[in-house]
């Protein structure tokens, strides 16, 4: 047989895709395999990866599967909120509560037939790098900087120079209410997700004096009441903001407060918009940035077309504007680049003020990280023997802890991220 | 990133009043936090009707169907083949071949929200236009996918100015796409900028206040957190006093200008620091440019002035609130010293650094004179005798430094455009308008129940185009340009293009759509059609 046939496949299924793959056309690679070949590949052999069955994921999902990937794999630890409903399209009232990756693959594999949609229902940190090397290409429509920093690093170490399959393209697409953006990753070869990192918002931070003794705005009481009150009154007990009772609490605790002070505006909504961060989303823009991540992996997948190098931005407040543009790779990047990064400080700065400033600087962001030198460890997170044993050290000075007046050069790790950001230090 | 908007005008109709929010609240609110109540009551009552059931179409709807569009009508006379099955997620696969493309694709949309009203409908589009024309235009939005041009041109002509008409033509990877009407006007811009502070023109009670602290006596502690806006009215009004004894009076008005009086400006806050470390004093020298940035009316809301005054549909509520503004930016007696060249003060602060009893004096002080002001301006609106209420008001002038009023096209003169603009939009806009032109031949071409193939798109003797362009440049151009359409007839599935969100900016009359350009511009170079290439994933403007 010549033809790429399953028992679903019906007279005239693949119509529109086959026009695409059946003829090479004006904008298509050099290494296209026109017909067969490539349908071949792209139904039968090619492998996918999808991180995130939430907005962007239930997109992919059903993007992939009718455009003939028929292996694919989800991963998505969360389950399913009412609030979800007003754009994760695979999703029903009734599945409320129930693992996101579990119900988005029955459903795309109960819609287009033939197609496997395998499930996991759990973190990208559970599996190893043997999982990861399964597939050919990986999509995510993650909502996290985390958990993005977290595969863009191992697919970025997986690399091996003399194993071309090893390189596994990522293609990354994120919203936000009228804006979106989506990326083509080359491992190794383009600019990467910790590359960009500086272009990021920075998150609002209120400062921990506003929010005890001068708060001024809503945000304010709310923080007080998440930051403060709850541990106080509730000791080791976890909150959990996703528990409505949770955030009625937080919303009269910060209403009184609110009041006290003569500050309007504290609602049940802004109290959890506040606690839990949330990102205004719809399915208009997560579908646009979905077609194109999918688009993305359609075209490298059969070489139909050039790839997008290598992003996308699309502002859709104020009509429709989009930049695409080459992101450059950075040479001093932790995960992609050789060489190190250079840190200036005041001979007066103690252990813990570099932390912060490395938790606070845009293109770092490592939070609670461990650093050592070399031939000494400054502070360890864990275990706590060691965690014990380099506590003093915070509190003293940097340029004294170091074993080279000059400074040197310092290793940061912290457990959230497989990789380590080389620094080298000099004091002013 | 500012987006979003306060919840408590997202949520205060719909919220329950025990705080925790209803399931319909909960279902919509990460939208809820975009358009809020009023833009979701404009969705929910929206009525629009899609021509015919594509995969694209179907994509679209989906992203009307999921925030809660109030009602849709899907037309399509055609049954679904094999094709349509394996291309569109909201028919049943195979199962669905050979029934009715509008009812198969309608099942599959309405399992996603029963709030939802959704009616398959299959005539043909062609029969309904020549006998059911009223109903037609009883439609908010139409939106008509890849539509033969003939069809098109009367479905325009009908719908025109009221219907608003979306038009997609897509092949393959490449895709355009206008909104048809001829004025919209958006009260909530969601401009990323903030109204002015009025620093520089300080009303009474603020002046008054800023020059009654004993700066050098008071409590060192309460020094610390003077508002910024309150250091700066008092710096900028010693600094115009000393000016006037040294140069005689003026107008009151004078600010910093050259460098070097701007740098002296900043020491002056500098040297009106008691410790070294008052960050409020810190801020108000960062924000120092306030005194020096004039509060002007930005020219666009000018421009409506004009605009609104010539216009003959002044018994609208809109012309009338612009109307008052007009008049309240000529006269504002709440604002004695400055009465002229103002918009009305909203009461809104950002946050700064400030104790809570500064920052809510300071609050107090902005409030009570935008309440002045709201005053003068509806004194101002109740001379056009147009019943406006309170809330509406309240929205329009929180927005009315950045109201925005836009102008469309009409379908027959973008089809594909006026000879000239395209001439030129070629040598400015090579990529986009080779797109345009070319999917306006395949259009043509439809009509004649021609499928578009490769060969058609890059023979020019059959296209709209050869009137507008000679022969052998057009030839040169689709060859090089939209040869890379692939086949025509190909729609990729995934494709939704971003229209499902500029049919909400439409209907909720928030966030600013594609348009060609401000209502208020002589500016006329702009067809308002956006264009989408997902080879080289790149949109544009047209």
């Amino acid at each position: 047989m010549t033809d790429v046939q399953t028992n679903h496949d019906w007279e005239g299924r693949y119509y529109h895709i086959d026009q695409i793959l059946d003829a090479p056309g004006p904008r298509t690679d050099e290494g296209f395999m026109a017909g067969d070949g490539v349908k071949d590949f792209l139904r039968k052999q090619s492998k996918i990866l999808v991180i995130g069955a939430g907005g962007l994921g239930c997109e992919i999902l059903a993007n992939l599967a009718l455009t003939g990937f028929k292996d694919i794999h989800v991963i998505d630890m969360d389950t399913i909120d009412i609030s979800n409903l007003n754009r994760q399209f695979l999703f029903r009232p009734k599945d409320v509560g129930k693992s996101k990756a579990i119900v988005a693959a029955e459903f795309i594999m109960n819609r287009v037939p033939g197609v496997k949609v395998t499930p996991y229902f759990g973190k990208i940190q559970d599996k190893d790098d043997e999982y990861y090397l399964q597939f050919n290409l990986v999509i995510c429509g993650l909502d996290s900087v985390e958990a993005r920093r977290w595969i863009n690093a191992t697919l970025v170490n997986l690399v091996d120079p003399e194993n071309p399959e090893s390189l596994k393209p990522l293609i990354d697409g994120g919203t936000e209410g009228f804006k979106g953006q989506a990326r083509v990753i080359l491992p190794t070869i383009t600019s990467c997700y910790e590359c960009s990192l500086d272009m990021l918002n920075k998150p609002t931070a209120f400062p921990i004096c506003t929010i005890a003794n001068t708060p001024r705005l809503p945000e304010h009481c709310i923080e007080w009441a998440s930051v403060l009150e709850w541990p106080r009154v509730h000791g080791d007990k976890k909150m959990d903001t996703d528990n409505p009772d949770d955030i009625t609490w937080l919303y009269t605790v910060a209403a009184g407060r609110a009041k006290e002070f003569k500050i309007e505006g504290v609602t049940w909504s802004l109290t959890q918009g506040v606690v839990k961060n949330i990102i205004p989303a719809i399915a208009s823009t997560n579908a646009i940035i979905a077609a194109s991540c999918c688009n993305e992996a359609f075209k490298i997948a059969t070489s139909s077309a050039a790839y997008l190098n290598n992003y996308f931005m699309l502002i859709g407040i104020e009509g429709i504007y989009s930049y695409t543009f080459e992101h450059e790779k950075k040479s001093n990047c932790p995960v992609c680049g050789g060489d190190s990064v250079s840190l200036s400080i005041s001979r007066e700065m103690t252990l813990e003020e570099l932390i912060d400033l490395l938790t606070e600087r845009q293109d770092i962001q490592i939070k609670n990280p461990s650093l050592s030198t070399p031939t000494k460890q400054l502070y360890l997170r864990a275990p706590p023997q060691l965690e014990e044993a380099t506590r003093p050290n915070m509190f003293k000075k940097v340029s004294e802890l170091v074993p080279d007046p000059d400074g040197g050069e310092v290793t940061v790790t912290a457990g959230t991220l497989p990789f380590s950001l080389s620094i080298d230090l000099s004091f002013t | 990133m500012n987006d979003s908007q306060p919840i408590e005008t997202a949520t205060t109709s719909i919220q329950m009043p025990s705080g925790a929010p209803d399931a319909k609240t909960r279902r919509y609110d990460r939208q809820l936090r975009l358009w809020a109540a009023s833009g979701q009551a404009a969705l929910e009552s929206a009525r629009i009707l899609v021509i015919p059931a594509t995969a694209t179409t179907t994509s679209i709807l989906k992203n009307l169907v999921l925030p809660g569009l109030g009602h849709f009508t899907l037309m399509d006379n055609k049954v679904v083949t094999g094709a349509d099955a394996g291309n569109n997620f909201f028919l049943d696969g195979f199962k669905s071949i050979g029934k009715f493309r509008a009812q198969e694709a309608v099942n599959g949309l309405m399992e996603m929200n029963d709030g939802v009203e959704g009616v398959a409908d299959v005539r043909n589009i062609q029969e309904v236009l020549e006998t059911d024309k009223g109903w037609l235009k009883t439609f908010d939005v139409v939106v008509a996918h890849n539509v033969d041009s003939v069809i098109l041109d009367d479905l325009a002509a009908l719908l025109w100015p009221d219907t608003h008409l979306v038009v997609v033509n897509s092949a393959g990877f490449l895709a355009d796409f206008s909104i048809h009407y001829r004025e919209h006007q958006v009260i909530e811009s969601h401009a990323e900028t903030s109204p002015s502070l009025r620093i520089d023109q300080a009303f009474p009670a603020l002046l008054e206040y800023a020059m009654s602290l004993p700066l050098d006596t008071m409590d060192i502690t309460d020094h610390a957190h003077i508002p910024y806006p309150v250091i700066l009215v008092r710096a900028l009004e010693e600094w115009r006093r000393e000016r006037e004894q040294v140069s005689g009076p003026s107008s009151g008005r004078g600010v910093p200008r050259t460098t070097a009086e701007r740098k002296a400006f900043k020491e002056r806050i500098r040297a009106m620091m008691r410790k070294f470390d008052e960050e409020n004093f810190e801020e108000a020298e960062a924000q120092a440019f306030k005194c020096w940035t004039p509060t002007v009316i930005p020219s666009e809301v000018r421009e409506l002035f004009n605009l609104h005054l010539s216009s003959t549909s002044s018994s609208t509520t809109f012309s009338s609130l612009v109307s008052a503004l007009s008049q309240f930016s000529q006269n504002n007696p709440a604002s004695p010293q400055y009465t002229s060249g103002l918009l009305p003060l909203t009461p809104s602060l950002p946050d700064m650094k400030s104790s809570t009893e500064e920052y809510v004096k300071l609050q107090k002080l902005y409030r009570a004179q935008s309440d002045k002001e709201k005053q003068v301006f509806k004194e101002y609106l109740s001379r056009a005798q147009v019943d406006v209420n309170d809330a509406t008001i309240d929205q329009f002038l929180k927005n009315s430094h950045a109201l925005k009023v836009l102008k469309g096209r009409e379908w027959k003169e973008i089809n594909p455009g006026a000879k000239e603009l395209l001439a030129g939009k070629l040598s400015t806009h090579t990529k986009e308008t080779a797109t345009h032109l070319a999917l306006a031949a395949i259009r043509k071409l439809r009509a004649k129940s021609v499928i578009p193939s490769l060969e058609h798109v890059s023979s020019p003797n059959d296209t709209a185009m050869t009137d507008i362009l000679d022969k052998d440049k057009l030839k040169d151009l689709l060859t090089a340009e939209a040869k890379s359409f692939l086949p025509p007839g190909v729609e990729l599935p995934e494709a939704e293009w971003p229209v499902a969100s500029e049919v909400i900016k439409m209907i909720t009359k928030q966030y600013i759509p594609i348009s060609a350009g401000n209502a208020a511009s002589s500016a006329n170079d702009q067809l308002g059609i956006c264009v989408v290439d997902l080879v080289e994933t790149w949109t544009g403007i047209l």
